[in-house]
């Protein structure tokens, strides 16, 4: 497989603090990979040391197979990148911000500015200043700066802050069309789920400096289990009931009396009987998916990921 | 580099600070003019030239407002890069560290010229309202000789601002210096030491009035450039190293 962003062992220290540890990021060639951590697992720096912002303390990476620090101008022609709130000059509009940084990069095309503008819906705001726009607007032009030139790799650290869901929702149908139809490499990063959820074809989950898992969002479909939870009176009751009796250990406790059963689900018509005739009253039974959230809870130990937008 | 130096001028389109630094540009002028008028009120007889007009505004701004205006736009140019957080976006177009710091310095001196252009205007238009006398086109051309002479020098005194600037990224600590660079000055005035103050010496060897002083222009010439090689090369390593957050 071709990987457009690879590092090995890539390991940032400011001081005695370990931002990133040892970090191994492997980007196919034409997919969304969506990075995916709490605020301060490291997800930012990583990106800047891919950008070639921050030196790594160790560690290497390769950028379209070639190391990034040789031949950096050829290879950085080729991404587009926004990294948290994006800054332009605030006395000058939209399109002239844009004007500049097409000038910097030397090719474009003509139409790019409008194009570009076009797409994230700032095409009409002609006279305002970037001083003067919402959080969102500037949300939108930093990703029109990313994608005018084209890029084959985009790289986009927390794209949405800031925007509404209409407009997290336009920017995602942009990044997915990009990609689909452009064959676009995109890494996205986020602390919300759902986004990441909704838009990569691979996620990698930082922790604390460490990439702790890397893996495709099909196959993490796959590992997620169906399970039956039922909400009982007495929980130390039922589960002595589902062991002795049933022989079933493939189960969790929860708060609340409930309980998750993750086989032998055709069985719960049984078992609530069983129950019943128990003394063991029975408030609940449902069947259920873990969600990716719990999944990424108990990934992290714990810790919390915001799990949902309003998409 | 040119469509770099070129983006330096598009950035400063509705920029405030342009046209403060044009206004800051004039005040010297106008403050000799304000002296010419008093002059004219308080002792009709005495005669102001337009060498006394010329001389006395380059005095004012190479040694007070000068080094203040051209030390907030140094900081400025550096500054804004973070305060306004492009530099990130600036980098990974991307533009070579080296070669954003070459353009910042040159931008620096194309408006420390077109500053020096307007105080020397200034003063030549208030010196014609003013009625200045000996109008002479020698005393012109050696006016505009030690104007930009004095801010070419002026310019290479500049880099350890710069440094300050990327230090400390915002427009105080350089603000304070260049206060403290000013107050140097006064102290030194009339003193062989200011020979070897780097931001004294270029009004002396501009006016020719470092031949009063003890020390020689050779001297004066190699601290001055000392100290722009220690200011650029402190600006350019830290730059070089320092992670952009």
């Amino acid at each position: 497989m071709q990987y457009v962003i690879k590092t090995n062992k890539l390991t940032k220290q400011f001081g005695e603090q370990i931002a990133v540890d040892c970090v191994n990021i492997h980007v196919p060639q034409g997919k969304i990979y969506g990075l995916l951590g709490r605020n301060g697992a490291g997800k930012t720096t990583t990106i800047r040391m891919l950008l070639n912002l921050v030196t790594p303390t160790r560690g290497k990476i390769l950028l379209f197979e070639k190391e990034h620090r040789k031949k950096s101008k050829e290879i950085y022609h080729r991404i587009g990148s926004m990294i948290e709130l994006p800054g332009f000059y605030e006395n000058l509009t939209g399109s002239e911000n844009l004007q500049i940084f097409a000038r910097l990069r030397g090719q474009h095309k003509k139409d790019s500015v409008q194009n570009a503008l076009k797409i994230v819906g700032l095409d009409q705001e002609t006279k305002k200043t970037f001083g003067n726009y919402s959080l969102g607007m500037k949300q939108r032009l930093g990703i029109a700066a990313a994608i005018m030139h084209e890029p084959e790799l985009l790289i986009l650290d927390e794209p949405t802050n800031g925007l509404d869901p209409v407009g997290i929702q336009q920017v995602r149908k942009y990044l997915e069309m990009l990609c689909l139809e452009k064959g676009i490499t995109i890494l996205i990063s986020s602390h919300i789920l759902s986004e990441i959820e909704q838009l990569a074809d691979i996620i990698g989950v930082m922790h604390q400096g460490r990439l702790i898992e890397e893996v495709a969002m099909q196959e993490l479909h796959q590992r997620n289990r169906q399970y039956v939870e039922f909400e009982v009176s007495d929980e130390n009751k039922a589960c002595l009931l589902l062991e002795e009796k049933f022989g079933f250990k493939d189960y969790s406790v929860h708060e609340n009396g409930s309980i998750r059963l993750y086989s032998n689900l055709e069985m719960r018509a049984k078992l609530n009987g069983c129950f019943v005739e128990n003394g063991i009253s029975v408030s609940k039974i449902n069947i259920r998916e873990e969600k990716l959230e719990d999944y990424f809870s108990k990934l992290i130990g714990g810790g919390e990921l915001v799990p949902s937008t309003l998409l | 580099m040119f469509p770099l130096l070129y983006c330096e001028f598009l950035k400063l389109k509705r920029s405030k600070m342009f046209l403060i630094s044009v206004l800051g540009a004039m005040v010297a002028p106008i403050m000799v003019f304000a002296g010419l008028i008093k002059a004219k009120i308080s002792e009709p007889d005495k005669i102001i030239t337009y060498l006394d007009m010329l001389e006395q505004t380059n005095l004012y701004v190479l040694l007070l407002f000068g080094v203040i205006v051209y030390g907030v736009i140094a900081a400025f140019l550096f500054s804004r890069e973070y305060t306004e957080n492009t530099l990130k976006l600036v980098l990974t177009v991307p533009v070579s560290k080296g070669a954003f710091l070459i353009t910042k310095l040159l931008m620096l001196f194309l408006w420390m010229m077109i500053l020096t252009a307007v105080a020397w205007v200034s003063t030549l238009v208030l010196s014609i309202v003013g009625n200045a006398a000996e109008f002479n086109v020698n005393v012109i051309i050696q006016s505009l000789e030690e104007y930009f002479l004095g801010s070419f020098l002026l310019y290479f005194s500049m880099s350890p601002f710069v440094f300050l600037t990327l230090w400390h990224k915002n427009l105080v600590s350089p603000i304070i210096a260049a206060a403290t660079v000013v107050l140097g000055n006064v102290a030194l005035a009339n003193q062989d030491l200011a020979v070897l103050f780097p931001w004294t010496s270029p009004y002396l060897i501009a006016s020719g009035d470092i031949a009063k002083y003890h020390y020689s222009i050779e001297t004066a010439l190699v601290i001055i450039f000392a100290v722009s090689v220690i200011g650029f090369f402190a600006s350019f390593i830290y730059f070089k190293k320092q992670d952009v957050k």
